[in-house]
């Protein structure tokens, strides 16, 4: 039984993990926000309309601690690879922005209230945004008002107005600040005329000067106002920012990988051998989940999911690319999630003690690996030993396929050019021997005329 | 400018009461400010919002009808 580092906010409850299972202690004071709930089957609709995530309780006997009378535990869906706001591209953090707010306008509706607006408590199910953490809900009360309001605003409209609007990714920023991004930060960023818009007045001018107010102020505040906030006013809050939100689009800036799929080196005739080899690898094996590195807009990810992969989670260090591939999934509505990844700096663990939020590599539990046209860029353009760059792909997966692309080849002849060629190691013949330095190789592959060769390897 | 601001929070401060209430998350003084000055704002447009919206309606009927005859 290993309890998750992450969820130690709410007393209310913990994660554990057990059997490969996910199930949840709810304590006695979480019991008590959870009778409402129940009584009222608010959690069974909210699974029922694809809200929430599905949890069931389950008998105590589960675990060995002894329980008090009036702890539950909950069993929930395994999410297949937990994802965070800083590698979700403009559209996905819209989309769980919107699925957060249309949550809590669902549960306003059958009496009962969010008490936090946290963007991790949202997580993707393929391409679908759902609600994963049950002890945020609460009964509603007569003229509350919304507590993660503040929080809302820095885990998922900030953000979303830095990019719209300046055309500034946010993925790194959110990445070094947990919460996401101030309001003090962003309403110095914002121009004059962007302050002009009705909702970035409102939820970024006057919030920074009221919040700035209270700070400089010696009176002390209390928690709560006799002038209730009234459900219409509540509605009417929820509705606003979400209408502004869904009108709110990408500033896009040109990045270089973006139009690659049509823009790549390779040939017609080379493309095909290239789609068949992976068609052939895919097909001998039954993956359940399959990471593709450099996964572009998502060719070969789609591809394995029509050759019988179960689920596909897809990274780039574009971003551009991934909002793209992220597009095509939910059109498509596959079982494929893309997310940003700089694989020369992956997400690190951060947060409290250094372990709320996972590393990459904490939740790199994958069966199989695609790492096509990828290890040139780890090894010539960040100049990272080829020997580590094979090593850490390798540990990603038991079964994988690795492209090798040699100096002579048009890309890296690019890659090359002004910064001369330094990398004395990079040869086929010591790509195949670090290979086998941590696997075996099955098959080798010649995919193009200038000696691409893709190598499929088991450890 | 400023001074329309410190109204506003003097205004706020002076509705403050000494009930309690609990959370684990901080809600921010700043946000509640704004809840309580713009929640009255945000409703009154959107009810605004019902009836323009009944108004619009009302006269594309009308006017959907005529096309309809003039086919």
């Amino acid at each position: 039984m290993i309890f998750d580092k992450g969820s130690f906010r709410d007393q209310a409850g913990k994660i554990f993990y057990l059997n490969n299972k996910v199930y949840r202690i709810i304590t006695n004071e979480g019991s008590e926000r959870l009778k409402f709930l129940e009584e009222n089957q608010i959690i069974e609709k909210s699974i029922k309309d694809n809200y929430l995530i599905k949890s069931k309780v389950v008998s105590n006997n589960i675990i060995n601690e002894s329980l008090s009378k009036n702890e539950i535990v909950y069993e929930h869906e395994k999410i297949p690879y937990i994802s965070y706001p800083y590698e979700w591209s403009f559209s996905q953090l819209k989309a769980a922005a919107l699925h957060h707010l249309e949550f809590h306008l669902y549960l306003l509706d059958i009496g009962a209230n969010l008490i936090d607006a946290s963007a991790y408590n949202i997580q993707f199910i393929g391409n679908k945004p759902i609600f994963i953490d049950l002890l945020s809900l609460k009964k509603y009360e007569e003229g509350e008002y919304w507590i993660g309001h503040k929080q809302f605003c820095e885990n998922f409209l900030n953000p979303l107005i830095l990019q719209s609007k300046k055309g500034v990714y946010f993925n790194n920023w959110f990445k070094g600040n947990l919460e996401g991004i101030k309001t003090e930060d962003l309403n110095n960023i914002l121009s004059f005329k962007d302050k002009l818009s009705y909702n970035i007045f409102i939820q970024v001018y006057l919030l920074n000067k009221f919040d700035q107010s209270s700070k400089k102020s010696t009176k002390k505040f209390k928690s709560d106002f006799k002038k209730k906030f009234s459900k219409k006013s509540f509605y009417a809050l929820l509705r606003q920012i979400k209408n502004f939100i869904k009108s709110l689009k990408p500033k896009k800036n040109k990045t270089i990988w973006e139009d690659y799929s049509q823009n790549n080196t390779y040939d017609q005739n080379e493309e095909i051998k290239k789609i068949e080899c992976v068609s052939e690898f895919i097909s001998k094996n039954k993956f359940q989940i399959l990471c593709d590195l450099g996964c572009n807009n998502g060719l070969y990810s789609t591809l394995a999911l029509e050759k019988g992969t179960k689920k596909v989670v897809g990274f780039d260090y574009d971003i551009n690319a991934i909002e793209e591939a992220y597009n095509m999934s939910k059109r498509k509505n596959y079982n494929f999630l893309p997310l940003y990844l700089d694989a020369s700096n992956p997400s690190t663990r951060i947060g409290w003690n250094e372990s709320e939020r996972k590393s990459f590599k904490d939740r790199a539990k994958f069966d199989c690996v695609l790492a096509l046209a990828f290890e040139h860029h780890l090894s010539l353009a960040k100049n990272i030993p080829l020997e580590e760059v094979l090593e850490w792909i390798i540990s990603i997966a038991p079964k994988g396929l690795i492209e090798f692309v040699p100096k002579n080849d048009q890309t890296v002849q690019k890659m090359l050019e002004i910064k001369g060629d330094i990398f004395h190691d990079y040869t086929e013949e010591n790509f195949e021997k670090y290979i086998r330095k941590n696997a075996k190789i099955i098959t080798k592959k010649n995919i193009t005329k200038s000696g691409r060769k893709i190598y499929e390897y088991e450890r | 400018m400023k001074k329309l601001f410190l109204l506003f929070f003097s205004l706020i401060v002076f509705m403050l009461t000494t009930s309690k209430s609990f959370a684990y998350l901080d809600p921010g003084t700043g946000s509640i400010i704004l809840q309580a000055i713009l929640g009255f704002i945000a409703a009154s447009i959107a009810t605004l919002t019902i009836y323009w919206n009944k108004f619009k309606n009302f006269f594309t009927k009308i006017f959907g009808k005529k096309d309809k005859k003039n086919k």
